[in-house]
């Protein structure tokens, strides 16, 4: 992993699309803003995770589908 | 108790060349696949009257994955969720194309829950799906639908 020390307002680039900015540095935080073309998703790292993880369970689930149907099928 | 990334149970015969060619010319490119299933690019969607409003959301190419989905709008009154300037243009939309709309249904531990966060979108026009992931959170990834009978 590459291993930066940058100051507020400092920024890194990655390739010639992208750049990281340290906005403001916090006693717990830091704010980060994130410019990337659009065709680059951009997540937090627990969001992408926790989709991921609930696909993963939600493929094909062993349920009855008829009378699952025929439960949503009721106003 | 259900564990994640259990393999899809086989419970069809193997696809005819006929059917399978009707599955490939009504596909859907997902070109960013779907988190936790990346290598999927390309799936059908199948309903069935006795599976109404349920739709199988399933991959034909790369690992084998099936989904169930339902419009999360059938589910959630107001259901309504804002799509990026990125996320239309992955899906060659525009704000008034017509999209469909699936919320993924899970089962963990009995429970039955649908992924009102990150819906799937596919735009029928151009054949092109996609998983939204808002940051904002205003849906929960497990609205919880039924407990098991």
């Amino acid at each position: 992993m590459l291993v930066f020390t940058r100051r507020r307002q400092e920024a890194i680039r990655i390739g010639d699309r992208i750049e990281v900015r340290v906005l403001r540095v916090g006693r717990d935080g830091v704010r980060i803003g994130i410019t990337a073309p659009p065709d680059v998703p951009v997540h937090r790292e627990e969001i992408y995770e926790e989709i991921r993880e609930a696909n993963r369970a939600a493929v094909a689930p062993q349920v009855d589908l008829s009378a699952l149907a025929e439960r949503l099928r009721q106003p | 108790m259900r564990t994640a990334a259990m393999p899809v149970p086989v419970d069809r015969q193997p696809p005819t060349d006929d059917v399978r060619e009707g599955l490939a010319r009504n596909a859907v490119s997902f070109p960013d696949g779907i988190p936790g299933f990346e290598t999927c690019r390309r799936f059908v969607l199948l309903s069935a009257d006795s599976l109404a409003p349920l739709q199988r959301i399933e991959s034909i190419e790369g690992p084998p994955a099936a989904f169930l989905g339902i419009d999360p709008r059938l589910l959630l009154d107001g259901y309504r969720c804002k799509l990026t300037e990125t996320d239309l243009r992955a899906l060659g939309a525009d704000g008034d194309s017509t999209l469909l709309w699936f919320a993924i249904i899970s089962e963990v531990d009995g429970v039955l829950s649908a992924n009102l966060r990150a819906p799937i979108v596919i735009n029928p026009q151009r054949m092109i799906g996609r998983q939204v992931l808002p940051d904002d959170g205003l849906y929960p990834i497990r609205h919880v639908l039924t407990t098991k009978a």
